[in-house]
């Protein structure tokens, strides 16, 4: 059995940061980086199945990012995960959540999984997309927000629970393979021991660019993306003034702001 | 980062008679153990605070000839020339960061015992001292206070030979000065008794003979209880307190203005349990309103905001500070570098006074560690020996000990993982800070959180595991650490065992519904009857806490306490306003009473001296005195055990018992610090994580390295120049 659990590094930003020149994105300057915290549970998801499983079974982390996000394999690595794979090249740089569900759809093919999991969503983008998008993809089937699953290496099939509004949940049966997208809770996370960071450092992780995936400088990037952020910014917040002085004053101040706010 | 422009206003220099003053930040005298015969200690103590930016730092009270002899306190002195050279250690030191060195001179009166001396001291009226048991001074005549005076003269001219730049006529704390200046010691008919102007004639008269002797190189300061807080018994801010301010300011370069006496100088020392912030600032403020000099204030000032509000307003010029700066002697650098969140707060717990109050060791601070051990130990409060090897530590447990042992780790670059069961850092700090006034109990957990978080950063392989499964022994051998920490704390006994018996009590049982320990309470989890009996062996906070929150939830409460009830908060200045509100909560307290056995809702009590007072031997068998039978029950629907404490000790011990399975498991060394080893004082456990920290790489890290003694030298004599030899009167 083999479980491919999709994860992402995320920014964590600084009380105070700064937007680049082009007003398109942070600058990474003020960002501390580390794992998306959805991907945890999912990640714990995996590998509880992997524990409880007695045939051979194997825990494959994928993520698609630069060098840096190694670091977060590694992490996954260290609580018990087989092997990472990493895909990046210049050529990625700039991709919208569907060019980064073609990329995993094409992982996905290549590995060929019992099941795939990835977070709801991101902590910092919050697309909420991605998961839904790779099973589309693959037409695999496929359930999002899963607060609770039953499910064992070797099953064709799984039940699970999905939060609905209103405190409301769902319970399905699907078929596998299938993509599903882990909510918070679902699990408690492990921590990874000092001897698992140290076995981390010999596991393999795979780095590969989109060429090796078999896609086309078209499919990734701006290029294979739908979307394209056009500025990041805080909002300007309205005020409130205080009109103090006499009656006569005030009355005045206010003729002068509504007038202001007419444009006139 | 840049210092926030906001409070720029600390940083401006300020001139003190013949001196500037580089900033605002001001270490107003207190006392750390060292004196004039620690000189190491009292250089490097004092001058760390000149290189974390104090732009004045002061001696703790100096006293300035035999007479005044505070043994067995210690105090600095500044009787000879032995001294200067001592001295002159702390004021080289300071000079070397461009701050300036005062010493406090000092004149205690009936206040001072002369224990090593054998002195009789001289005060304005014959009295015995309310501070100090069985002390009387001789009530000074012209001649007396002529040669009194001189006294203070003589002592500041080796104060400015010391290197001293600001020197002190101290009349705070009920001492000399002050005593002739309040009717309740002063009860002269002379020209120093009587009207206001005749009672602050010696004062006065003083101060303008040091100034006339040393005020060309030297800032004159006072020190002044403005208000004593007796009412008309005594100094009253409005009346007496600034009429004084009036006639003393032509002789003064600076003022420091505090509240209060020396019988309870908490009211000054106010402890975080009863008194916050700028706590003096109702009486401290007005002292501007009349004099044209600098005037400097304290009240555990430890936000720069506050700080900045005080001096914008007018209140006062100067921020002095003792125990903020010994929690944090790098505060003012601090600010000034834009960190304030890495600011080390003062709790308020006062247990560096407790250590002077028990008269003699050297200070420690709950808070910093390293308070006290710059000289002996060598340690810097802000720089830490790089990691002396690659290895990986574990610690278990994240209370005061294991936090601070964590964080030291990392601070020196280690790869550490930091494990608890509590969803927070802290330890039962996060327990104790929810008992009435110990809230700011919590900023020793807050400043270990904040920069373990930033220190986690900083290294991929370490690791905050909070809300973690407990570790076995088989996870701590399996965990792939090179050395591994415990740091598991301790738990309140549920069976009774107490310092008294050293066993259970027969019926005491936790487990019990109607019997609870102060872990229960805190957990919430057991029903508390309105009938509560708090059974009370130990010396310190928790059964007078326990009081105080559970007669504050309407639960009528009685204390039978066998230990003498918070006795340690007399040391801590906490104990006066504690029986004050035990009084107004109508706590019924039973001391020298302890318990010989319980049932459910009933409990056997007797009078510890109930036996008889007669001893004799009687044989094999018989106690040598005769029965107690002072025995006799109370019922209750709950009975609270703060009978004592034990470690958690399992994880140790079972690790311990497996050594032989350390090394094919790649473990080098186990340690167990804090309550794990012993219960403590969380200072002590605090100081416990940060000593094995900085010296894990020694061969046998549990045991404390030997640390740098300043004893008297035989053979080197005090004096320069002068004679040790065994020598007799001929
Ligand atoms: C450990 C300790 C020792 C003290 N010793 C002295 C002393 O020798 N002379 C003195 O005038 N005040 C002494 N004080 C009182 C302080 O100078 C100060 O007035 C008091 O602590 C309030 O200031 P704070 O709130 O900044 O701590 C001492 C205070 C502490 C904490």
């Amino acid at each position: 059995m083999k479980i491919l659990v999709a994860i992402k590094q995320v920014a964590i930003l600084d009380d105070e940061f700064e937007m680049l020149d082009d007003g398109r994105d942070v600058d990474h300057d003020f960002c501390d980086y580390e794992i998306n915290e959805w991907d945890d549970y999912s990640l714990e998801e995996a590998l509880l199945i992997k524990e409880r499983s007695n045939s051979e079974s194997e825990v494959v982390v994928l993520t698609v990012g630069p060098e840096q996000s190694e670091d977060e394999l590694r992490k996954c690595l260290a609580k018990g995960a087989d092997r990472g794979i990493r895909v990046w090249d210049d050529a990625i740089e700039g991709s919208d959540q569907v060019a980064i569900a073609r990329i995993i759809a094409c992982v996905v093919e290549k590995e060929a999984p019992d099941m795939v999991f990835l977070g709801v969503q991101a902590s910092d983008h919050a697309f909420a997309q991605t998961g839904m998008t790779v099973a589309a993809m693959l037409g695999w089937p496929h359930a999002a927000v899963v607060s609770s699953l039953d499910y064992n290496s070797g099953d064709n099939h799984a039940t699970l629970k999905r939060e609905l509004e209103a405190g409301l949940e769902e319970e399905i049966a699907i078929d596998c393979p299938a993509v599903l997208s882990i909510q918070l809770g679902i699990n408690e996370p492990r921590y990874a021991s000092l001897r698992g960071i140290k076995q981390a450092a010999a596991k393999p992780v795979e780095d590969l660019s989109h060429t090796d995936l078999g896609l086309n400088d078209n499919d990734v990037g701006e290029a294979g993306s739908v979307s394209r952020i056009r500025k990041m910014y805080i909002p300007e917040r309205g005020h409130a003034e205080l009109i103090e002085g006499t009656s006569a004053e005030q009355a005045k101040r206010l003729a002068e702001i509504i007038k202001e706010f007419r444009g006139v | 980062m840049a210092r926030d422009p906001k409070y720029d206003i600390l940083f401006e220099p300020i001139k003190i008679g013949p001196k500037t003053l580089r900033n605002r930040f001001y270490q107003v005298p207190h006392c750390i153990g060292a004196g004039s015969d620690k000189p190491g200690f009292q250089a490097a103590h004092r001058s760390i605070k000149a290189e974390g930016g104090w732009g004045g730092i002061n001696t703790e009270y100096c006293s300035i000839h035999p007479e005044s002899d505070d043994t067995h306190r210690v105090s600095a002195r500044i009787w000879d020339d032995g001294d200067i050279r001592n001295l002159s250690a702390m004021t080289e030191h300071i000079h070397k960061h461009g701050s300036l060195a005062g010493v406090e001179m000092w004149y205690g009166a009936s206040h001072a015992p002369c224990m090593e001396s054998r002195c009789t001291p001289r005060g304005p009226s014959q009295y015995a001292s309310e501070f100090e048991m069985q002390t009387y001074c001789h009530e000074m005549d012209q001649d007396d206070i002529n040669e009194v005076q001189q006294f203070y003269v003589e002592a500041a001219k080796r104060s400015r030979d010391a290197g001293f730049d600001i020197i002190y006529v101290y009349g705070g704390h009920s001492y000399l000065p002050l005593q002739f200046l309040s009717p309740y010691y002063n009860k002269r008919t002379d020209k120093y008794g009587g009207s206001i102007e005749n009672r602050a004639r010696f004062w006065v008269e003083t101060l303008e003979k040091v100034k006339n002797a040393v005020g060309d190189d030297c800032a004159i300061a006072t020190r002044f209880a403005c208000d004593t807080l007796y009412g008309e018994d005594s100094i009253e801010i409005e009346r007496d307190g600034l009429k004084f301010v009036e006639l003393a300011d032509p002789f003064i370069d600076l003022w420091d203005v505090n509240i209060g006496d020396i019988a309870e100088w908490g009211e000054d020392a106010g402890p975080s349990r009863f008194y916050q912030q700028g706590h003096q600032l109702t009486w401290q403020k007005f002292v501007k309103t009349v004099s044209k000099k600098p005037v400097l204030g304290v009240g555990r000032f430890t936000d720069p905001e506050k700080m900045t509000e005080v001096i914008r307003s007018g209140q006062l010029d100067i921020i002095g500070a003792a125990r903020p700066s010994i929690s944090d002697p790098f505060l003012p650098n601090k600010i000034d570098e834009g960190r304030v969140d890495d600011v080390r707060v003062c709790i308020g717990c006062n247990v560096c006074i407790s250590r002077w109050e028990i008269g003699g060791p050297p200070f420690i601070c709950t808070q910093n560690a390293t308070a006290g051990e710059e000289y002996r130990r060598g340690w810097h409060p802000e720089k830490f020996p790089k990691a002396g090897s690659e290895d990986s530590i574990l610690v278990v447990g994240a209370g005061p000990s294991g936090g601070e042992c964590a964080r030291v780790l990392m601070e020196r670059g280690y790869t550490v993982h930091l494990v608890d069961q509590a969803e927070k850092i802290g330890g039962y700090v996060n327990d104790v800070a929810t008992l009435p006034g110990l809230g700011e109990w919590s900023y020793h957990r807050d400043y270990r959180e904040t920069q373990l978080e930033k220190l986690v950063k900083k290294n991929k392989n370490s690791q905050i595991a909070l809300s973690a499964k407990p570790l076995t022994v088989d996870d701590c051998l399996e965990y792939g650490a090179d050395k591994v920490v415990i740091a598991t704390g301790s738990s309140w006994n549920t069976d009774g065992t107490n310092a008294a018996t050293h066993d259970p009590i027969p019926g005491i049982d936790a487990s019990l519904p109607t019997h609870v320990t102060p872990e229960q309470i805190f957990a919430g989890k057991k029903e508390i009857g309105k009938n509560v009996v708090i059974l009370n062996y130990d010396p310190y906070y928790m059964a007078p806490s326990l009081a105080e929150k559970l007669a504050g939830d309407g639960h009528d409460v009685t204390v039978v306490s066998a230990a003498p009830f918070g006795h340690y908060m007399h040391f801590t200045l906490e104990a006066p306003n504690m029986h004050r509100r035990m009084h107004e909560m109508h706590v019924n307290i039973l001391g020298d009473t302890a318990a010989s056995r319980a049932e459910a809702n009933r409990l056997e009590i007797y009078d510890v001296y109930g036996d008889g007072s007669v001893r004799e031997y009687r044989g094999p068998g018989k106690l040598p005195r005769n029965e107690n039978k002072t025995h006799r029950w109370i019922e209750f629907d709950t009975l609270v055990l703060v009978t004592g404490r034990h470690s958690n000790d399992e994880l140790y011990r079972g690790l311990k018992a497996r050594k032989d399975e350390w090394k094919d498991n790649g473990i080098k060394d186990v340690y167990v610090i804090g309550d794990a080893w012993a219960p403590k004082l969380i200072a002590d456990a605090t100081f416990e994580g940060h000593r094995l920290a900085r010296e894990i790489e020694e061969k046998r890290a549990q045991y404390p390295k030997p640390y740098r003694r300043e004893v008297a030298t035989w053979g080197a004599p005090h004096m320069p120049g002068g004679e040790y030899e065994i020598e007799y009167q001929n």
